[in-house]
């Protein structure tokens, strides 16, 4: 047990490091899936043809292809394309891109869940589409969705560990490099899951309060 | 000031309305009666353009209405409409209700809305609720607040879709109140109800509407005591003494 503390010491500075990173791509990804998976949401309910089309096509490639294929893409093939991108950005573009679809998935049902009739009495007094969303439909809809958002937020925070493989310095991969050169695996990978831990507890606490605040009553 | 002439409109194969022609005039008081699915609902929504129909037209000051133009906007500023089911919206309370049309769809200030706002729950005897959310409401007081957000627009006409039908009957009363003082005020507007004492007493003109047609229709008192069709009778008396 000593030896433990005295490792973990050693350790956890290079860890959080990693932590750090870890929650930059968390945070970028998630400010990109929530815009996007937003704007996927609201072509799908506009119940423009093309629009709704489009969105849907988009969501089932990108949900049929592994994240970890999508990110190799971003970071390997694209700058055969001419678009270079660090390993940071790459990881938070891939990873903002595929959870936009499990996001547009959470912010559609939201977003049907709003009764019919209130988006008729807002055209009713003439409110154009653009109105009716940003005054009538979307704040009915926020409700419901934060319970799914923390759920998916959680899922994301994990999902940032499959960056490691395109080289971003996050938690996963700094484990990975000090478990190489120490052979210290226990200790390692006890830091480093007690670390996401330390990540996702309070975001469970916080999804778990959204459910009984805002959850079906 | 409405005018709707050969009006057909169908669902997928159903014709829900089949060539309906009727005008409403400025200041009148229309009634609309007539069965469970005979087209009320869908006439009316026709107007509102929240529907689209294939056939004839539907014209508001002389201005066709058609759901799919961009100006279908505006003219929902002059007629608005009244639901059976209220539709406030449940995340403002009934003064943010009233005052969201005219500060953001005709862009009043704020000052002045919420003064005309006030004004008009006032009107409809609900001054001291103005801060109150729809679920803190009866259904009496919310169908009022809803008739004064109708009126916040400041309209023309105000189309009503069987607004006292999903009230307890006790609160009915507190709502055709309201209504038959906006119609002493000069409103013109369009009711589909079931309140044949309503009807008798406030309506200009009532159309009985059945399978899609408008099948009889006349001065109020005329009509509801000296039916000429026969459909009209069979109604009016299933309606007058159910059972
Ligand atoms: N959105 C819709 N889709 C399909 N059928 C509909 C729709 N709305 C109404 N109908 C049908 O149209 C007919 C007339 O309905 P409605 O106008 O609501 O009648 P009313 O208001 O007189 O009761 C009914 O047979 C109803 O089932
Ligand atoms: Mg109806």
């Amino acid at each position: 047990m000593n030896k433990f503390l005295q490792d973990a010491q050693d350790y956890l500075p290079i860890l959080l490091q990693g932590a750090v990173t870890t929650a930059g791509i968390a945070f970028c990804a998630l400010v990109i899936a929530t815009l996007f998976g937003l704007v996927l949401a609201l072509m799908r309910y506009s119940g423009i043809g093309v629009l709704s089309w489009t969105a849907r096509s988009f969501v089932n490639i990108v949900r049929g292809i592994p994240i970890l294929v999508q990110l190799f893409y971003i970071y390997f093939v694209l700058p055969d394309f001419g678009i270079d991108l660090t390993a940071f950005q790459a990881g938070a573009i891939g990873l903002g891109i595929a959870y936009s679809c499990y996001m547009a998935e959470n912010f559609r049902a939201g977003l049907e869940a709003v009764d019919k009739g209130q988006v008729e009495a807002a055209q009713s007094i003439g409110m154009s589409w653009v109105l009716t969303m940003r005054r009538v439909v979307l704040p009915q809809a926020f409700r419901t969705v934060l319970p799914p958002y923390g759920n998916t937020m959680i899922m994301l925070l994990k999902d940032t560990s499959q960056a490691s493989v395109i080289t971003v310095a996050e938690i996963t991969f700094q484990g990975k490099m000090l478990a190489a050169s120490t052979f210290e695996n226990m200790t390692v990978y006890t830091l480093v899951a007690g670390l996401y831990l330390a990540f996702s507890v309070p975001l469970f606490l916080l999804a778990s309060y959204l459910e009984r605040r805002f959850g079906k009553k | 000031m409405i005018t709707i002439k050969g009006l057909h409109k169908s669902f997928g194969n159903l014709e829900v309305l089949k060539g309906i022609d009727a005008t409403v005039e400025k200041g009148e008081v229309v009634c609309l009666i007539g069965a469970s699915g005979s087209g009320k609902s869908t006439l009316l929504r026709c107007v509102n353009g929240l529907e689209t129909y294939e056939q004839g037209a539907i014209d508001v000051h002389g201005r066709r209405v058609r759901a799919e133009d961009a100006s279908i906007r505006d003219i929902r500023t002059r007629v608005t409409m009244v639901f059976q089911r209220f539709n406030l919206f449940p995340h403002r309370t009934a003064l943010q209700n009233i005052t969201e049309g005219p500060i953001f769809v005709k862009g009043e200030p704020r000052a002045e809305a919420e003064a005309h706002g006030m004004a008009l729950l006032a009107r409809m005897n609900l001054a001291d609720k103005a801060d109150a959310y729809p679920e803190q409401l009866s259904g009496g007081q919310q169908q009022r607040v809803a008739i004064a957000r109708a009126l916040a627009m400041r309209p023309e006409a105000i189309l009503f879709d069987e607004p006292t039908s999903a009230l307890d009957p006790e609160l009915v009363g507190e709502v055709l109140a309201a209504m038959r003082a906006l119609a002493e005020e000069g409103m013109t507007m369009l009711v589909v109800t079931h309140e044949m004492g309503f009807a008798r007493e406030v309506a200009d003109r009532v159309l009985f509407m059945s399978g899609g047609r408008i099948v009889e229709q006349g001065p109020a008192a005329e009509l509801l005591s000296n039916p000429q069709h026969e459909r009209t009778r069979d109604f009016l008396s299933r309606i007058l003494s159910p059972m």
